[in-house]
């Protein structure tokens, strides 16, 4: 660390909360107009090209996903009936769409999928919804129980910092996967009857929980490391000697300095947590089939690119488009609420 | 896939094959490399012949263009579960034991997959005395062990004996019923063979080599029994008994060298078989190595891709997956390098009778299942035929009916389906489908679930641990409604389908009539059927009760007889499908020049 970086977006972000007016005295050198921190990071975004293309990327997702059923119902189709079936001329003997490019024709937009003949573009959007639900959900979860134990810990120190410290060792040394194999069966039959289908929503609400459960572990910790440079710093004994409350101090004075660590590790967790999800339902253990998924469809693509490669081309490419969108969005927020930055 | 100890419970994720039979139904037409297929259409099982003498008098007859020498690899996903003969019942672990152990009887195939019923240890397959209660068989001469020792009629007697010991539980148990005739309790006539005493009901004459069962009841068809490698020979000087399921001594053509569980089992030439005696096997290769632990889609991809030693490996018993179908068939270069067969067994729908008990349900079932659908996950008509009756083609006596309009309308029929169940004022009824949560069922689940919706019914799916599947519901208190299940007669009669299928006596955690079928006429028929001594007669009366069942209890919804196709790598000759046991009929195999 040279420089220390953080003072100044933090006391600059104090600022925005009281009225900027004040701070905007009438004698600043360039002699503009007085603009907030919020509003300086808006602009500076605005400027970053990649950051707004990913940045309309990420919301064309998250609209899609939102308004599937509705695209779903001016399309005419739904990601459940096997149409590859039930019409025939669709598939050849093997299962496999006829017309090339994975049966794509003016009925099938994206083609239809091998074997079962489900249309490929509402299954996408279906997919893309639920995947992107869970995985948005238990992201935004996992980074506030993750910032909410790493910074107190941090800020606390002594017991609680030992305690919560035990708890992060534990859980990054779990092998949650396995964990979550050998128990999800028993947890499913302990609340649902033998002779119930597993509702959906339990497994969704189960997959959160243990995403969560297991996740915020390494953002508590970095988290904690972040704050425990910063709390012996200048502004922040400067706070204490004012008398700031402690939550006055974690939230005005540590947590505006902490923005970048959280926020590159939140926009990592959602693409990881879409994977994720997809490999836990791999395994058999999160959603299944009759639920549209986005993993399970690039999964069953890899079984199948040999012979139909556009089945995987569509979840495949929506996906690489999507995660590198998002990251790239993150980076551009990062930049943008960081002065410092150069570009 | 399951690790079932019961040979014949067809274990296997389904997938795979080609046919033109019912290319008329599929829902495809031309396009995309739709060459016509040439599967197998052939079944081979119901026109076994019995053979004489001279058929079971070795040295095999020599495939054109094969030479000893070299080594065959075999590609599995798995392990053998057992070796010890005498724990041998699962179909996949006789594909080892073909190379190892000798039963008295055994099938001569030929290269169409023709079978003759022929001695493999004994001279010709057994005579009986005129009420089938009595069969003598003479063994041959130059039997040898492994290690050098004379193998006599003791060591067929004790390899019987010792089907009584308490670690042998995972054995076929017709001998055993037949010889005692207490049924379910034959455990309790003999003591086993380690405390000295032997059967009174095998009598053996070393000096004139024979032995003799004499049997409790008529069997008519014992010699086919004693074909199992449930009754192969053991030599009570070799037995090390638990052990011996980890190192059995051979007296077939190889033996075990090497041998790591799950990972690989090295076999090779066991110099004390002599070719003279044995009318079956060829032997070509110096030695087989298997490796173990390769999932099928990784296989089949390096068989494509011939590489290495994979130009001399044979795949041993699983298929090509459905999702390869494609490539293989209308490759011509890698479709000459891959061979077919039917399935002796039928795969079905097990129906709980005791949870089901509207026999109108039953039916309904019967009517809505989306046996074309379900075709089309496992690879298109290429993948077998649609099964309307509990008998296979491969039986003798099969007779084709169709009960519930499953040639008309294989794709379900809904509306009658839905006229019965309201008829039976249960519109609505829940019906829990249980299966192996495999990919390829996870698939049919989704068009099953599909078409009860449409017929009526409430379905719950129930995706059950693949390697406990077997376990869980053959608990005959289990919750499930409708249960994926498959069956492969252990010879080509329907006493071995119908019998453990359906008889009452066989209801009990662990037993196959897991539909739970209990019905006095159905017993009745069993018992009167299996004395039949005409095979032909025995076959018409099967047929008969077959449709019986199907119309008047509807136990099962059967589904498929399948067909497989399996690769081999381009250096590697004669590789054919077993129809005995579904798989690779390895003694058959050599290397190429």
């Amino acid at each position: 660390m040279t420089t220390p970086a953080s003072p100044s977006p933090a006391a600059a972000l104090e600022v925005t909360d009281e009225d900027s007016a004040a701070s905007a005295t009438p004698g600043t050198p360039k002699g503009t107009e007085s603009r907030s921190p919020g509003r300086l990071a808006w602009t500076r975004f605005k400027r970053d090209r990649a950051g707004v293309i990913s940045a309309f990327v990420v919301i064309f997702f998250f609209v899609v996903g939102i308004g599937a059923p509705l695209i779903a119902k001016v399309y005419g189709k739904d990601p459940y009936t096997t149409y590859g079936m039930n019409t025939p001329g669709l598939f050849n003997q093997f299962n496999y769409p006829i017309k090339p490019n994975g049966g794509i024709s003016s009925d099938f937009w994206f083609g239809i999928e091998p074997q079962l003949g489900r249309d490929v573009f509402t299954f996408l959007l279906y997919g893309i919804r639920n995947s992107l639900l869970i995985a948005t959900v238990a992201a935004l979860l996992t980074t506030l129980l993750g910032v909410v134990l790493g910074v107190t810990a941090g800020y606390l120190g002594g017991k609680t910092d030992y305690f919560v410290g035990r708890v992060i060792d534990i859980l990054l040394a779990f092998p949650q996967t396995l964990f979550f194999i050998a128990f999800w069966p028993v947890v499913i039959a302990i609340f649902v009857a033998p002779t119930d289908s597993t509702p959906v929503w339990l497994t969704v609400t189960s997959l959160i929980l243990v995403m969560t459960a297991f996740g915020w572990a390494s953002i508590a910790r970095l988290l904690r490391g972040e704050v425990l440079a910063l709390r012996e710093r200048e502004f922040v004994e400067a706070a204490k000697v004012t008398g700031a409350s402690p939550a006055r101090i974690i939230f005005k004075e540590l947590l505006p300095n902490l923005w970048t660590p959280i926020l590159i590790q939140a926009t990592l967790l959602l693409p990881t947590y879409v994977t994720t999800e997809a490999a836990l339902a791999f395994l058999g253990v999160g959603l299944s089939d009759p639920t549209p998924d986005w993993g399970v469809m690039i999964q069953n693509g890899a079984k199948v690119y040999q012979d139909d490669i556009t089945f995987m081309l569509f979840p495949g490419l929506a996906m690489v488009i999507f995660v590198v969108a998002f990251n790239l969005l993150g980076d551009s927020v990062r930049d943008a609420l960081d002065p410092k930055t150069k570009r | 896939m399951s690790l079932s100890r019961r040979n014949f419970v067809i274990a296997t994720s389904v997938a795979a094959a080609g046919s033109t039979l019912l290319s008329a139904c599929s829902s495809g037409g031309g396009g995309g490399g739709n060459t016509p297929t040439d599967g197998a259409t052939s079944y081979t099982g119901a026109k076994v012949t019995i053979g004489t003498k001279a058929d079971s008098t070795g040295p095999a007859p020599e495939i054109p263009g094969a030479k000893k020498g070299g080594t065959i690899y075999g590609l599995s996903p798995q392990d053998f579960s057992h070796l010890d003969p005498q724990r041998i019942y699962y179909a996949y672990n006789s594909t080892a034991a073909l190379l190892l152990h000798r039963c008295l009887t055994g099938y001569k195939t030929d290269s169409a997959g023709h079978q003759t019923l022929v001695g493999d240890l004994a001279t010709d397959t057994g005579t009986a005395s005129k009420d089938n209660k009595t069969w003598t068989f003479t063994l041959k001469e130059g039997l040898k062990w492994e290690d050098g020792s004379e193998l006599t009629v003791e060591d067929v007697r004790h390899g019987i004996e010792r089907l009584w010991a308490p670690f042998i539980t995972e054995s076929a148990t017709y001998v055993q019923l037949a010889l005692t005739g207490k049924g379910a309790k034959w455990r309790d006539a003999y003591e086993g063979p380690y405390k000295g005493k032997h059967l009174d009901s095998i009598v053996t004459d070393k000096a004139k080599r024979t032995i003799t069962f004499h049997l409790a009841e008529p069997k008519p068809d014992f010699n086919f029994t004693l074909g199992m490698h449930s009754y192969a020979a053991t030599s009570p000087k070799l037995d090390t008994k638990e052990k011996y399921d980890k190192l059995p001594a051979a007296c077939g053509p190889y033996k075990i060298k090497a041998h790591t569980t799950d990972k690989s089992m090295v076999l090779i030439r066991n110099k004390n078989w002599d070719p003279a005696t044995d009318s079956i096997r060829n032997a070509y290769p110096d030695s087989f190595e298997f490796t173990f632990g390769i999932n099928i889609l990784d296989s089949t991809d390096r068989f494509i891709a011939d590489q290495g030693n994979d130009q001399y490996a044979v795949s041993i018993y699983k298929e090509v997956p459905a999702e390869r179908i494609q490539k293989v068939l209308t490759d011509p270069q890698l479709k000459a390098r891959s061979f077919n067969g039917l399935l002796t067994g039928l795969y079905y729908y097990a129906i709980n009778t005791k949870r089901v008990t509207d026999l109108k349900v039953r039916q309904a079932l019967n009517y809505a299942w989306p046996l074309q659908q379900i075709r089309q996950i496992y690879g298109g008509p290429t993948a077998g035929e649609i099964a309307t009756s509990i008998m296979s083609p491969d039986l003798i006596g099969y007779e084709k009916y169709d009960l519930y309009g499953k040639n008309t309308k294989p794709q379900g029929d809904p509306e009658k389906s839905k006229a019965l169940l309201k008829e039976a004022g249960k519109l609505g009824t829940k019906v829990v489908y249980a299966f192996p949560n495999d990919p390829t069922y996870m698939k049919t689940k989704v068009v099953i679930e599909n078409a009860l919706k449409a017929a009526g019914f409430t379905p719950v799916m129930k995706p059950v641990d693949q390697t406990t599947y077997y376990d869980q519901i053959q608990q005959i208190n289990n919750s499930y409604d409708v249960m994926w299940f498959g069956w492969s007669p252990d010879w080509p009669t329907a006493f071995t389908v119908i019998q453990p299928l359906f008889d009452g006596a066989v209801i009990g955690n662990g037993l196959n009539n897991i539909s739970q079928t209990n019905i006095s006429w159905i017993n009745e028929g069993i018992k009167k059927n299996a004395v039949i001594p005409d095979q032909k007669e025995a076959g018409k009366a099967w047929s008969a009760l077959d449709k019986r069942i199907m119309q008047e209890v509807a136990p099962i919804i059967p589904e498929t007889f399948q067909r497989r196709y399996y690769l081999h790598g381009s250096k590697v000759g004669g590789a054919q499908m077993d129809p005995q046991f579904a798989s690779t009929l390895l003694y058959k195999t050599f290397v190429k020049a």
